[in-house]
């Protein structure tokens, strides 16, 4: 009965949205109504408003609506929102200030020589403004009033100056600083969470273990991610479109002609393109760099967006005197700051921050201020800019929100239907695993497109599908990687006839000679180039894993070598670093090995002479943890195609236990003692009789060789875990007590200059109270506790101060403790000075010969050339499904 | 206003009736919910269920039916487009009305929540007032309150659409948080409440004005091609049937129990976990009944508006001169 409601929604839903109806209201509104229908109807023929249901009341899910309503800004964790805001203001402030359409006219005149030179400009105008505006309507419209009349007079084909227009226009929705990709790092980041639950199930049933590692789990993301994903696919879509209008142009010049450059290119030319191009320019570089290296939230970087615009827009707008000031002004504190910054500690939480440096800044900071208030004020007094530029950012802020919040009670009645279940099982039980669902989810997303905003798509579709095809350990794609994807096919919509958003802007503005059908023909190429980059991203996943991966571990809080997502790759560079390096490691050895043994004391010495085994050993265990994944390798050819047949019949089985589930419930609504109810009770124990028999059959299909495999593959796996684990210890293990005793020897000056305090400590027992003696050791606890093996030392003072202090205190104990502390010292200084007059070097040879093998994961962070592989390397995820 | 001749009939004064008692019948709402979980009495279903209780609530509804039917028989000496227009105006003061609240509330307390953070409460305004300016349930009533209704007061006295300050706000705020934390390395919990409060405000105050600007998104494939009385049938119904009921499901079940979406953080004066955060929390509850409000309003004027044009009355000047025909909006 829920699948007819589930029906009605989305008949309804199709309905309104067709009539026309703002999509924010006609979404939640025809969700109420069918909630609402589904109680009413359930109330009368069933007897009660649950009854026709998946699961829960139709009061739960409409309070559960409202709930999500106040989810999109009740909790920080969504703050990325906030940037959505920010960057309509910015790119709606360049826009206003015609800041856009001098960057059009100047980049027509500098491009306009080439072949398809002017349809170049706007291929090239179109990824600028994209990234600084990213709003396709003002770009679309923009060049189809500047660039359209004059690729026209220039003898364009039409086709080709339309599409170039139409599909430059819509880069803005994949060109970071992008809206949709704010949106759909959002929806994907509770998706990956739901993902992650739904494999961690599917681990604990597969393996019996209840807590999954964590290497084996969903990738997640964040807008900035996803920015920086976006990034190389979106220069591989620009790239595409030059070479396309290169070629043509090169193929049919009487189509798209070079132009006769008609203005000198004098000093006053490169003047124009200067302030034409740099000022967006250092916007775009400011705001993106800012992400990408890892500096400033998205959000921070959209505020900074936002005022560098206006900016701009203060001396864009202004003719009159001091045009620039204001900007220059802004500037010039900018580079006060940083210059402050640099020199001066302006840390207000320290407690040492330099009092002249933050007046400083202070001053810089007002200046800035002042400058901004000051291009604001222009703005709004000229032409009433900043009051449209407001009121625009408001309006386009509401409407994306309210979508937002509206498709919020729609998720809910598609949930309250069953309808998650349903796409679950339809694309669980498609075969051909995740290629196949993605194909098919892709092209519902690129069908809905022809009708639907990306907004309502990103936010409507990803919920649904996003869990289910990132759960899958297959593939095992990134959230990133899918989200792009998903960003690169939405934006296609924008482009297809005969309902593309951006078509209906060009129509708008273009003049009457223009046909439509010429629009339509022009758009098809780019809709192919389109689908082509989509299909290289499809196959080269490291080029939008590549770039996020890169900056995380080159950034200041970098994930340490033992990361568990790192390990696969850091392994990689082990297994091959290590048998290198062998020479090395032995010849530091026998020098070390060589070198006097008297100079340790026999603790020390005992362990150094078990960590130079443990490196021993280290080389074997290395061969034999390589033997075992070699066994593993050699397995999975066998093993691959029965795990995947076997894990198809599971899924089939469980498809029917859910089932089974679903109809036992509604058995349960079925109370009463008419003949229509007992009628009803037989169908459904004659279809849960009929399911049950589907899975025994199901079961019986599962190969008997399977068990025995499956526990052999497991047994391999096991054994790999075990080498893993041994070379880890041994090798580990040693290194650490390496680089610790180099620094327990180099703590031995430092022993030294305490040797005066500790000398006298018997005065300072002798003549003040016991409490004053026991808080000067204390302190000297403290100090001697932070040096490196003075643990010994620590011990010994503690006990002189609990004589003094303790239960049953004695000067006399303490005084002769103090003696005692005092040898303890300076044996301690003498082994150490002696070990570091000669031996040290060699220790700290070895130390280095193996610090980027066996030491490899306990350093603090990769170095660079190292990071750099790991990010090419994990850019490119393994296939984890055999470990479930 | 309007040279429209007046619309009479019984089709107009349903009309009006339905528009009134929408308006009517949603402040009778609040009323009745501020009656039954503030102090205490019954709702008006009790009323009707014969036990004597909820009486007030019940002769609250009596009157809000009575005001929409005087409402409606006035209404009757001009064209239906008036009384949208009407509406509108009502919609827009308690809209400016709500923009002065938060904008009073969020300068007072972020300063408030600053002089907290950094412990200078005491030395202005003496141990006994900084203890309680620490206390949400202090801050709420003595602080927060009086800074809406003089917002409200302060509305009365102004025109236009000032909520679209907001955006150049949450721009300016989230700049000094920038600043702050690059150039000082100074940072508080209430300074992204400040931000996130007025992105909030933004986004749900601009809803209605959104509305009457044409700037929610329409699948416009079949709406473009229609007639004008074929939009203005689907505005009409849709404002009924979908924008409405998305409204009182909104306050409905946003206030049907003390722990609600909307009631439960209001009737706690709800704050932020964190320390030296804004004690603003569940104001954001609140804004979503504002949505709601405004929303149910506007509708009720989108609604006679759409019926205005379909009986063939026709459209007055657009109100105030934010309205730029030529920008093109944008997604």
């Amino acid at each position: 009965m829920e699948l007819l409601f589930l029906a009605i929604l989305i008949g309804l839903m199709m309905l309104t949205l067709g009539l026309g109806f703002p999509v924010a209201f006609a979404l939640p509104g025809s969700a109420i109504a069918t909630i609402g229908l589904a109680a009413g109807t359930g109330y009368i023929f069933a007897g009660s408003t649950d009854a026709y249901f998946a699961h829960g009341s139709a009061v739960e899910w409409l309070s559960a609506g409202v709930t999500n309503f106040r989810g999109i800004y009740w909790e920080a964790e969504r703050d990325t929102l906030i940037a959505i805001p920010l960057f309509i203001f910015m790119g709606i402030m360049l826009q206003r200030s015609k800041i856009a359409e001098e960057l059009l006219v100047t980049m027509a005149k500098l491009f306009g020589g080439l072949p398809g030179g002017l349809g170049i400009s706007v291929v090239v105008v179109g990824a600028l403004l994209a990234a600084t505006t990213g709003i396709v309507g003002a770009t679309v419209v923009a060049m189809g009033l500047i660039s359209l009349p004059a690729m026209l007079r220039n003898n364009y084909s039409h086709p080709l100056a339309t599409g170039t227009i139409l599909s430059s226009g819509t880069l803005g929705q994949i060109i970071p600083p992008s809206i949709v990709l704010i949106i759909l790092a959002d929806q994907l980041s509770s998706a990956v969470d739901q993902a992650s639950a739904m494999r961690q199930a599917a681990y604990r049933e597969a393996t019996g273990q209840f807590s999954m590692p964590s290497e084996l789990d969903v990738v997640t993301t964040s807008a900035g991610d996803m920015f920086m994903g976006a990034l190389i696919p979106g220069m591989v879509l620009v790239g595409l479109y030059v070479l396309y209008i290169l070629g043509y142009a090169l193929l049919r010049p009487q189509n798209a002609p070079s132009v006769p450059i008609d203005t000198q290119m004098d000093r006053q030319f490169w003047t124009r393109v200067f302030f034409a191009t740099v000022p967006p320019l250092a916007l775009i570089f400011i705001v993106l760099g800012s992400i990408i290296m890892g500096v400033a939230t998205v959000t921070q970087a959209g505020a900074v967006g936002a005022a560098g615009a206006t900016v701009m827009a203060g001396y864009k707008l202004y003719e009159g005197r001091g045009r620039y000031v204001p900007a220059i002004l802004a500037v010039l504190s900018l580079f006060a700051i940083g210059y402050l910054h640099a020199a001066f500690n302006l840390n207000l939480r320290s407690l040492e921050f330099s009092t002249v440096g933050v007046t400083l800044a202070i001053i810089a900071v007002v200046v800035l201020v002042f400058a901004l208030g000051w291009s604001a004020l222009r703005a709004y007094h000229i032409d009433g800019t900043l009051t449209g530029v407001m009121s625009e950012t408001a309006k386009t802020t509401s409407l994306v929100f309210i979508i937002l919040l509206g498709a919020a009670m729609l998720i809910s009645a598609f949930r309250a239907f069953g309808g998650e279940v349903l796409v679950k099982d339809f694309l669980g039980g498609l075969p051909g695993g995740f290629w196949m669902q993605f194909i098919l989810v892709m092209l519902v997303i690129f069908l809905l497109g022809f009708f639907l905003d990306f907004i309502e798509i990103a936010i409507v579709v990803v919920p649904i599908v996003a869990p289910i095809l990132l759960m899958n350990p297959e593939a095992n794609v990134t959230a990133i990687w899918l989200g792009v994807m998903i960003g690169l096919n939405i934006q296609t919509s924008f482009l297809t006839p005969p309902f593309g958003f951006a078509l209906f802007y060009l129509r708008g503005v273009a003049a009457a000679t223009v046909r439509t059908v010429s629009m339509y023909k022009g758009v098809v190429p780019f809709i192919a180039l389109q689908l082509l980059s989509l299909v290289i991203v499809g196959f080269n996943p490291q080029l939008v894993n590549y770039l996020p991966a890169r900056v995380s571990l080159l950034s200041e809080t970098a994930p340490p070598p033992r990361n568990p997502r790192l390990q696969q790759c850091v392994e990689g560079i082990l297994l091959r670093e290590t048998p290198r390096a062998e020479d090395d490691i032995r010849a530091a050895m026998a020098t070390l090995r060589a070198a006097d043994p008297a100079v340790l004391p026999p603790f020390e010495a005992r362990q150094l002479e078990t960590a130079l085994e443990g490196f021993e050993e280290g080389f074997d265990l290395l061969e034999e943890f390589r033997a075992a994944l070699q066994r593993v390798e050699d397995a999975t050819p066998a093993y691959r195609p029965l795990h995947r047949e076997v894990s198809r019949l599971n899924a089939e089985v469980t498809r029917r236990d859910t089932m089974i589930e679903r109809l036992q419930r509604q058995a349960r609504f079925l109370r009463g003692e008419t003949d229509e109810l007992d009628e009803a009770r037989a169908d459904i124990a004659a279809r849960i009789e009929v399911l049950e028999l589907e899975k025994a059959e199901i079961l019986a299909d599962i190969p008997d060789r399977w068990e025995a495999e499956h526990d052999a593959f497991l047994e391999v796996l096991r054994e790999e875990n075990m080498a893993r684990n041994a070379f880890r210890r041994s090798t580990e293990q040693s290194y650490v007590f390496l680089r610790e005793l180099a620094g327990t020897i180099t703590a031995g000056d430092e022993i030294a200059a305490m040797l005066p305090r500790l000398a006298e400590l018997p005065q300072v027992i002798a003549n003040t109270t016991p409490e004053e003696a026991g808080e000067h050791i204390r302190e000297l606890e403290r100090e001697v506790g932070g040096l490196s093996g003075g643990n010994d030392l620590r011990g010994a003072l503690s006990d002189v101060r609990r004589s003094l202090t303790g239960r049953n205190p004695s000067q006399e104990n303490a005084l002769e403790q103090a003696a005692e502390t005092l040898d303890m010292a300076r044996a301690e200084v003498d082994w150490r000075q002696r070990a570091a007059a000669g031996w040290l070097a060699d220790l700290e040879r070895l130390e280095a010969a193996t610090r980027l093998n066996f030491g490899l994961r306990e350093q603090d962070r990769l170095t660079r050339d190292q990071a750099l592989e790991v990010a090419a390397c994990v850019a490119n995820p393994p296939d984890v499904s055999l470990r479930f | 206003m309007t040279a429209a001749p007046p619309a009479r009939g019984p089709s107009a004064f349903i009309l009006r009736l339905f528009a009134w008692g929408t308006v009517c019948a949603t402040f009778a709402f609040l009323i009745e919910n501020y009656l039954v979980f503030w102090r205490g009495q019954s709702g008006a279903m009790a009323f009707l269920s014969g036990t004597g209780d909820g009486w007030a609530a019940a002769t609250l509804y009596a009157l809000a039916l009575a005001l929409a039917v005087v409402l409606a028989i006035r209404g009757a000496r001009r064209p239906l487009m008036d009384d949208s227009q009407r509406i509108d105006a009502l919609v827009r003061y308690f809209i400016r009305g709500c923009f002065f609240a938060v904008l009073l509330v969020g300068i007072v307390d972020a300063t408030l929540s600053f002089l907290r953070a950094e412990d200078m409460t005491e030395g202005i305004f003496g141990p006994d007032l900084a203890s309680n300016l620490g206390l949400t349930r202090w801050r709420g009533p003595y602080v927060h309150i009086p800074l809406v209704l003089l917002g409200f007061v302060i509305a009365l006295f102004t025109r236009g659409v000032p909520m679209i300050w907001l955006a150049l706000m949450v721009v300016a705020t989230q700049l000094f948080l920038v600043i702050g934390r690059f150039v000082f390395s100074y940072e508080q919990p209430f300074m992204a409440d400040l931000v996130r409060m007025w992105y909030a405000a933004l986004f749900l105050f601009a809803s209605a004005y959104t509305l009457v600007e044409e700037g929610h998104v329409r699948v416009d494939v079949f709406y473009t091609t229609m007639s004008r009385r074929g939009k203005a049938l689907v505005n009409a119904l849709g404002s009924v049937f979908l924008g409405m009921s998305l409204c009182w499901v909104i306050l409905i079940f946003g206030t049907a129990t003390r722990a609600s979406p909307i009631n439960g953080p209001i009737i706690g004066f709800e704050q932020s976990q964190q320390s030296g955060g804004m004690f603003t929390k569940y104001f954001f509850a609140g804004f979503l009944a504002v949505f709601a409000i405004s929303m149910m309003l506007q509708f009720a004027a989108y609604m006679l508006r759409a019926a205005a044009q379909y009986r063939g009355e026709p459209d007055p000047e657009p109100p105030g001169g934010l309205s730029d025909p030529q920008a093109a909006t944008g997604h």
